[in-house]
This record gives structure tokens, C-alpha cells and sequence, in this order.
């Protein structure tokens, strides 16, 4: 590049710098002022609902597109208070609500989001969004749901199998063989430096390792010999399958079709969404989720709900939050209806785990701890980009 | 750079050093004073963002990142393995798209061709589909039992594929020039368009064979056009997510752009600014390099005071071969890729043709036996309001995007004695290409989203889409610009002058008439590429302006295929309908010219 072009660029850089004291990027909050507790977060439903009709709407960013039967389902509760539901992905989410938050025009109320170790790490950890736990529902959750953020359901990434080709049962009982020459280029997943909460599956596999140690020594008879440059039991098991093979695709509806796919002789296993069962009609597909996996099949990890610290309409995101937390009804009533599927798991104790799916015990996934996570995730990703 | 045999209009450089010399021209010389505007405006719209992007990557957490992609036991895999993939995939995607692009060019043209119109219309086409669209048809025909599932037709009749063929670089570099050839052609066929018939007829006349007619007079004029698509290709083919993600990834092949993406999804944000601050240092020294071949030969004024009519190239034995190749490409990217979308719309199971088809998916109402109830696409008012917003955008996008790379492309050619500014003006008109849509589109909420001295804040404004959008567009614009405008003789600007012309008005009366038809290919690839583009508004767009493509990745992410190719059906519909129309505009534009 010439001096002069140089010398161009440097001048309209400093300019802009001044004209608009740029910025882009991550906001550089330091450590967030712990947030006042706001008197809405301890309002009774009643006068949440009598402020929010004054506030008119509430919007909301979801990850998932089922939040407008949410929005018929609220509006017809809540007649008065118009929501508006935009459907991005977790990771725009979190782009979009920190920009939003520099520019000082905070474009939520609500964010409902998954990406937990993101999340928590993240905008949590900066303030710009906040916890609030409906009074109501406070002692129907456990803590763990409850705190940092609450969580409405949990979703899963685990070990799913195609029951046509398997009709005695799941192929697999404990994850050391997925590493063995028979299935050696037959196991698919999403790759996890490509979606994140495969990476928090690799994660809770290497927070496990004495698990895993145990897992391997029924099995095999012996403990996990460590190989160079590996430092547990996890990351064995994540090397071993990685030179196993392993098939890395782009998004889980690909290993939906891959394992699920009837009329296959030989079909791969795979860890997937235990709730995309529910299309297995619509898609011709046998899907079926391995139980009984030493030391488990994979996890569960949660959905969680945040709100602004500056949200426009503060008494509506509460009571959007409070809706989506369902009524107590044992199906949790008609805000929850949307997420009442098999394969999803309530995080309300007094709500009965719909039909069809076997219950989060009996399936064996771990149940993440985002915060634990999120401490181990970058070196499992370091891990694992080296393993190619 | 040799010197044009005619000075440009306006001052000539008076002498002196050349930095007190570029400061009085920028006073004096109104097209120095258009190319100052044109700079700011530029600032606004790419240095800004960009600032941004390097700002956060020189924070403490975003030194690390540097030197964990730089340096240290990761960066072979993170970037140098990565770097290498890209730069094979940019430089294949360019060479395929700028060959048959321009050969295919070159035929609708020049030569006697049958079916041309039939040709030139398919040939924008691809263009137009999303590149996952290819990608897909692509596994529908290839796919191996590598990753298990459903394999594709050929392997379904029995006929081995190999690996090499169903993933990894060659499918990845062969979907993205069925996408990217027709862009060249487009600009290719648009510089053709405006060759002399009088130059060829003359050149016939001194007994010049036609090879040697295409290699001399119809290279030349067409070699900046060419190498605006391969650059533009090169950019897309090193960005693109879509093909390398669906195609490369079983068989761990990676390039910058998942690197990128999949740093940014899983938190590492900074990683993934690295990744884009170094692809755009790579493009942009691709660009520069580039600039430097051409860059002697950059204007071929081609439109003087008279059209001509011309005579097209008989290609004697050569007709039915060359025929059926250039047919058979248009049907194998357009025709096929878009029937399997619009047929898999209809189909009662996702990507599949043996489950029965119904027209639920775009007349029904709402079944809760279907997609958890959605609504068929013609009936959901959301999709009409989406139709009506996208068209909006991408029409002001397409006005603002043309304007200005009107103006940059005029100050590239015209300003003379000023390398480092039109040398600056063409970098900063590259660049939006080359950071990624989510960090630009950050980038954009974060410097518009506030107030800014007399601007409100445009956060959730359709104008805050229309300016990202111009942004995110402007190497169409500019490149379709630069190659419009240099094609126009200075003799006849300078005949203006001396009739005392200013530059506005000889821009409304002479350079935009003149320039229509390459403006106007141009601005319908913009609106084309807004119509279709997600990456960069997905984080701009709020309930009330609802986008096509943002419904198609969310009815995609839902696993709602029929509805997501019912939408792209109606994407391809109004993106095929605004370059047929750009078409019809050029003719009217230009009646003077036979278009055969």
C-alpha cells in the first residue's frame, strides 16, 4: 500500500474516531454494577398485568419460531398488551442485545435464549440482561433453574439411534465403543466448532472424566491410558473419536437424516435434539434416543429467560416471563403449551413430563452447570480444533 | 499506470509535490470535489464498521485472540489450514465463474447463437438462488454413504461415487461457480453489449480473423468486467458459508469462513474478528495485485458520439456443440436446482418425493397435523408483509447502492494524477464483502443505533437496514459502476465541457444515459443480492419489517424445509423478475441500440 493511501486511511480512521468515538464490537462495561433490585420483581401477577396494559407491548427475542403461538396464546390472555416476537438464533442474540446495549437503545424487553455458557459468561456477566424469577413460581423450580438465570425447560444433545434398523434396543451402552473400529465412520454429530451447545456436550464429556474413567474400566477392563499432550479421561475419549472418524455435519437436522432415515442397512448413530422425535412420522424416520449409556448418553442443558435492565416495557417483560413459566396446571396451560413435546424436559417440578419421551432420570443425560462450563469450554475447543 | 491517450476533463495536475498538488485539485477540480464526497461517505459506511472490528480485537482479551490465531500450536488449524482452503476455493470459484461466465457471455453476444434470449435469461438465474440451494442439489445427485442417511441419485442406481466427488473442495468449489458464474456474465455480457460494432466491422474488413477480433477488440473492453466478477467471486467464494458448511465439514474440510462462523458461535468473538481482519488483508491484497494487471488498461472507452449496429460472429460447425454446452449449464444450475426446490415445497416429508405431495405448504390453513400449524405461505399475512418490505429494501438499496457506486466508479476513472485516492476509493468499496454479516451488522446497530450529532437514532429503522444494506452492497455497485462508466469515451464529456457543461449536468445528461445498461445490470444484481441475503440483516431486522430470507432461516432452523423453499421459490421469483425487467430498462434506455 502506498504512503499516501496509508496515510488516508490512518487520517479517516483517527476522524471517525473523534466524530464518533467509535466503538463495534464488545462493549467495554468492566465489572457490571450488581443491578438494584427492581420493586417489579417482587409485584404480584395482578398489577403486573394492570401496568403492562399501560405499557401496551413487550417484545421479545426467541430462539425458537414457536414463540408466535406464544404470542396468540398471550395476546389472547392478556388482551391489551401487544407482543412482538422477533426469531433470532441464540448467538445473534447475544450480538444483537450488546450492541443494542452500547447504542444505548435497548431493543428487547425479553430474551429468551439457549447458549447458556455463552450467555451466562457473557451478558450476564456485563448486565445487560438480568435474572427475574416470577414471585408465584419460585418454589416449583429448583435452584439450579432458578439462579443465574431462569430456566423454562431443558433441552438435549444425546445419543440417538434408528430403531428399525435396532428394533431390540439401542446398539450402544456406553460411549467408550463409539470409539471402536465397528463404528468407525458411523457416528454423527454436529461439528462443535461450528454450534456451540455441541460444544458444551464435548465439554460436560471432559468435566466427567472420572465418570468416563469408570465407564471405561467396565468396559475395558482397565483405565483410560492418557495419550501425548492429553491431560483426562474426556479428552481421551474425545480424541479417540475424532480418529474414529467421526462424521462432522453442519446443522442437526443433517444428523436427524443420517440416523433417522428408514429403509437403511446400516445406519450410523448420532448425537442429536431428543424432542425432533416428534417428526419422525412427518419424515419417515425411525429416531430413537439410546437409554442405559454409561456413563450417560449426553446432556441436558437449559433454555433460559432474561430480562433488560432498561427494558421499555419492564411490567410486560415480567409478565411475558411469569406467561412463559406456565399457569401450574399439570401441562403447564397454554403458555407453555408450545414447549410441552417429548423430549423436552419442564424445569417446574409440578409439571407432569409430557407422554411419549422417557423421563431425564431414566434417559441418564447430564444435566449441565452453564457456569461450570463455560470455565472449560475454550480449552475443549482448543482440543479439539487441533484435532482437526 | 500508462496514460490515457486523452485527458479527462477538468484541471490538469498542476505541478509541485504531489500532496500540495492533490490539496489544490481537491479545491479547484470538481471531480477531485466529487471524489472527496464520495470518500466521506465511504467512511461512514465501511471505515466505520471497520474500525470497530479492529477497536475490539485490541482489547486484552482480543490481543490473545491474536496471538492464539497468529502464533501458538492452534494456528495451523485455525488459520493456515483454513487460509489455504479459502485461497484454493476463492481462486477456483473465480477462474471457473470468470471462463464460463464470460464464454457464455460472449456467445449471447457476440456470436449467432440460437435460443440467446433463452440463455441470457437462465444465466442470471443462479445468481439469484441461495447458494445453499446449489449446495443441496448437489447432494441430491452426489451424495455417498459417507455420513449415512438417504444417499443421493447416483449412488442410488448403483454408481460408486467417490468421496472426492461427494465433499470436500471440488463439490464446494463447483456449487459456488454454478452460483457465481452467472454474475460474471452479467457483467461480462454488459461490457460486450456495449463493444463498437463499427470497431468489429472495420477489423473484418482488414481481413482480421474472428479469433483474433475477439482477442483484440472484445477482450480488452470486456477484461475489467471479467475481472470485477473473479475479484467479487474470489471475495464470495472466500466468505461463503453455506456450501462449505453443508458440503466440506464431513470430511473436515474447513475454510476461514466456518472458522470464522463457528468462532463467533461459540463465543470466541474476538477469534473470529481476527480471522476477518486477516481475510480482508488477504482480499485486499488480491485486489490491489489485481488492479495493478488491468489496472493499465482499466478504461476501454468504448461509447463514442455514434452507435453502430452489429454483426454477429457465425460459429459455423462450432453451433450445435457450443449450443447444447451453454444450454446445458443454464438448465443444470438454474432450471434443476430451482425445480427441486419448488417440487420439494410440495412434498408431504422434507426432501423427499416418495412420501406423497400436498399444496398445504402454500395454500393451507392452519393444521396442527402439519408443521405445528403453520399457515401455507400464501396464506400467512406475515409473508405478504415480508414480500412488500424486501421488494422496498432491496429497491432503495438498489437506488442508494447505484448512486454511489456511480460516483465511485466516475472518480476511479475520471480522476487522473490521483492513484492513492481512487486507489483508496476502490479498497474501501471491496471491503464490506469481506467482514462478516453478523460483525458488520453489529458494527451498524452499535455506531447508528444511538444518536449521532443532527441524526436520530435509526435503531430498528428501515433506514438503518438501507444504509447496512448499501454498505454490504456497494462492491456490486461499485464494480458494475467502475466498468460502466469507463467504457464512455472522455471525447464526449469533454465536447460538454467546452459547451460549458458542469459535472452534474454531465453526469444527468451523458454519463448516466450512456452508462444505463451497466448501471442498471448492476443495480439488479444489488437487489438481487439484498432480496436473498440474510447474514447481514438477520440482526437488523425487527417484527415490523419482516424479510423473506430472515423467514427462510427460520422456518429452515425449525426444520420447516417446504416452507423455506416455498419462500426461496418466491426469493427466485422476484429476483429473476427484477433482472428481466433491468433487461427490458436497458432496451428502453438505449434505443438506439440493436440488441438482436
Amino acid at each position: 500500500m502506498s504512503q499516501l493511501l496509508a496515510r488516508t486511511l490512518a487520517a479517516t480512521a483517527v476522524l471517525c474516531l473523534t466524530l464518533t468515538a467509535c466503538g463495534g464490537g464488545v462493549p467495554d462495561t468492566g465489572a457490571p454494577a450488581p443491578a438494584a433490585p427492581d420493586p417489579l420483581d417482587t409485584a404480584p401477577t395482578a398489577e403486573l398485568v394492570e401496568r403492562a396494559r399501560q405499557e401496551g407491548q413487550v417484545v421479545v427475542y426467541s430462539f425458537t419460531s414457536r414463540i408466535a403461538q406464544v404470542e396468540a396464546e398471550f395476546e389472547r390472555t392478556y388482551p391489551g398488551v401487544d407482543l412482538l416476537a422477533t426469531d433470532i438464533s441464540s448467538t445473534e442474540q447475544i450480538a444483537r442485545i450488546r450492541a443494542e446495549a452500547e447504542a444505548g437503545s435497548p431493543g428487547a424487553d425479553v430474551a429468551y435464549l439457549s447458549d447458556a455458557p455463552v450467555v451466562l459468561d457473557e451478558l450476564l456477566a456485563e448486565g445487560t440482561v438480568r435474572n427475574y424469577v416470577p414471585p408465584r413460581i419460585a418454589g416449583s423450580v429448583p435452584d439450579r433453574f432458578r439462579e443465574p438465570l431462569l430456566a423454562s425447560r431443558l433441552s438435549t444433545k444425546t445419543l440417538m439411534y434408528n430403531e428399525e434398523a435396532h428394533p431390540a434396543g439401542p446398539p450402544v451402552t456406553n460411549l467408550w465403543e463409539l470409539t471402536d473400529p465397528q463404528w468407525r465412520g458411523r457416528v454423527v454429530m454436529v461439528d462443535p466448532q461450528v454450534r456451540g451447545d455441541y460444544l458444551d456436550l464435548m465439554t460436560e464429556v471432559v468435566l466427567r472424566s472420572p465418570e468416563m474413567d469408570e465407564a471405561h474400566r467396565a468396559l475395558r477392563g482397565g483405565p483410560v491410558v492418557l495419550g501425548d499432550g492429553i491431560g483426562s479421561a474426556g479428552e481421551q475419549w474425545i480424541a479417540d473419536l475424532y480418529a474414529n472418524d467421526v462424521v462432522l455435519v453442519g446443522d442437526t437436522d443433517e444428523v436427524n437424516a443420517a440416523v433417522g432415515a428408514r429403509g437403511q442397512q446400516d445406519p450410523p448413530v448420532g448425537f442429536t435434539t431428543y424432542s425432533d422425535r416428534r417428526d419422525n412420522e412427518d419424515e419417515n424416520r425411525a429416531l430413537q434416543a439410546a437409554t442405559g449409556v454409561a456413563p450417560a448418553p449426553g446432556i441436558a442443558f437449559p433454555a433460559l429467560l432474561g430480562v433488560t435492565p432498561d427494558a421499555a416495557h419492564p411490567a410486560a417483560a415480567r409478565l411475558l416471563v411469569d406467561f412463559l413459566m406456565g399457569d401450574g396446571s399439570p401441562d403447564g396451560g397454554p403458555g407453555f403449551a408450545p414447549f410441552y413435546v417429548p423430549g423436552d424436559y419442564p424445569t417446574r417440578t409440578d409439571v407432569v413430563p409430557p407422554s411419549g419421551a422417557v423421563p431425564l432420570a431414566e434417559l441418564g443425560a447430564w444435566t449441565i452447570d452453564p457456569a461450570v462450563v463455560a470455565g472449560r469450554r475454550g480449552d475443549v475447543a482448543d482440543l479439539i480444533l487441533t484435532l482437526g | 499506470m500508462t496514460a490515457p491517450t486523452l485527458a479527462p476533463p477538468g484541471a490538469p495536475p498542476p505541478p509541485g509535490p504531489p500532496a500540495a498538488g492533490l490539496l489544490r485539485r481537491l479545491v479547484t477540480d470538481p471531480v477531485a470535489r466529487l471524489g472527496t464526497l464520495v470518500a466521506a461517505v465511504l467512511t461512514v459506511l465501511v471505515v466505520v464498521p471497520m474500525v470497530g472490528l479492529v477497536a475490539s480485537t485490541l482489547r486484552p482479551t482480543g490481543r490473545e485472540a491474536w496471538s492464539d490465531v497468529l502464533t501458538g500450536r492452534l494456528a495451523g488449524s485455525l488459520l493456515w489450514e483454513p487460509l489455504g482452503n479459502s485461497l484454493l476455493i476463492g481462486t477456483a470459484t473465480a477462474a471457473g465463474s470468470v471462463l464460463l461466465g464470460g464464454g457464455l457471455a460472449w456467445l449471447v453476444v457476440m456470436t449467432d447463437v440460437p435460443f440467446r434470449r433463452t440463455i441470457g435469461l437462465l444465466a442470471t438465474v443462479p445468481f439469484a438462488l441461495p447458494s445453499f440451494a446449489l449446495a443441496l442439489a448437489w447432494e441430491t445427485v452426489f451424495r455417498n454413504d459417507l455420513v449415512g442417511g438417504r444417499v443421493g441419485v447416483l449412488a442410488d442406481l448403483g454408481v460408486a461415487v467417490p468421496d472426492w466427488l461427494a465433499w470436500g473442495p471440488v463439490p464446494v468449489a463447483a456449487t459456488l461457480v454454478a452460483h457465481y458464474f452467472s454474475l460474471s456474465f452479467l457483467l461480462a455480457a454488459a461490457a460486450l453489449a456495449t463493444v463498437n460494432g463499427e470497431l468489429m466491422e472495420a477489423a473484418a474488413m482488414t481481413g482480421a480473423g474472428r479469433l483474433r477480433i475477439a482477442r483484440s477488440i472484445a477482450l480488452p473492453v470486456v477484461a475489467p468486467a471479467l475481472l470485477s466478477g473473479g475479484l467479487l467471486a474470489f471475495a464470495e467464494g472466500v466468505g461463503n458459508f453455506a456450501s462449505p458448511a453443508l458440503l466440506g465439514l464431513p470430511v473436515r474440510f474447513h475454510t476461514l469462513s466456518t472458522r470464522l462462523h463457528g468462532a463467533v458461535v461459540t463465543g470466541q468473538v474476538e477469534r473470529g474478528y481476527v480471522l476477518s481482519i486477516v481475510l480482508v488483508a488477504v482480499a485486499a491484497t488480491i485486489l490491489l495485485a489485481g488492479n495493478r494487471v488491468v489496472g493499465g488498461r482499466r478504461s476501454y472507452a468504448t461509447i463514442g458520439g455514434k452507435g453502430g449496429r452489429r454483426t454477429l460472429v457465425g460459429l459455423g460447425p462450432w453451433r450445435v456443440p457450443l449450443t447444447a454446452a451453454a444450454v446445458g449449464l443454464c438448465l443444470a444450475t438454474s432450471v434443476l436446482p430451482g425445480l427441486v426446490l419448488l417440487a420439494t415445497s410440495f412434498a408431504r416429508r422434507t426432501n423427499s418425493f416418495t412420501g406423497g405431495f400436498t399444496l398445504h405448504f402454500w395454500t393451507g390453513a392452519s393444521d396442527p397435523a402439519f408443521a405445528q400449524g403453520q399457515r401455507g405461505v400464501l396464506r400467512d399475512p406475515q409473508i405478504v408483509e415480508a414480500v412488500l418490505t424486501t421488494v422496498g429494501l432491496g429497491l432503495a438499496v438498489a437506488l442508494a447502492a447505484t448512486v454511489l457506486g456511480t460516483a465511485v466508479g466516475y472518480v476511479g476513472v475520471r480522476l487522473r494524477g490521483a492513484r492513492p485516492v481512487t486507489g483508496a476509493l476502490a479498497l474501501l468499496s471491496y471491503l464490506p464483502f469481506l467482514v462478516p454479516g453478523i460483525a458488520l451488522g453489529a458494527a451498524f446497530i452499535a455506531q447508528f443505533g444511538r444518536p449521532v450529532g443532527p441524526l436520530p437514532a435509526l435503531y430498528g429503522t428501515f433506514a438503518l437496514l438501507v444504509i447496512a444494506g448499501t454498505a454490504y452492497t456497494l462492491p456490486f455497485a461499485a464494480q458494475a459502476g467502475r466498468s460502466a462508466v469507463g467504457q464512455i469515451s472522455p471525447d464526449v464529456e469533454e465536447a460538454a465541457v467546452m459547451a460549458g457543461a458542469g459535472l452534474a449536468r454531465r453526469g444527468a445528461r451523458i454519463v448516466v444515459p450512456l452508462a444505463a445498461r451497466g448501471l442498471l445490470a448492476g443495480a439488479a444484481l444489488v437487489f438481487v443480492n439484498i432480496v436473498r441475503d440474510l447474514s447481514l440483516v438477520v440482526l437488523l431486522v425487527t417484527p415490523a419489517l419482516p424479510l423473506l430470507s430472515v423467514l427462510t432461516y427460520r422456518y429452515a432452523a425449525e426444520g420447516f424445509a417446504q416452507f423455506a423453499n416455498a419462500i426461496t421459490v418466491i426469493i427466485v421469483v422476484l429476483s429473476v423478475g427484477a433482472t428481466v425487467l433491468a433487461r427490458r430498462l436497458e432496451r428502453t434506455a438505449r434505443p438506439w441500440e440493436e440488441t438482436g
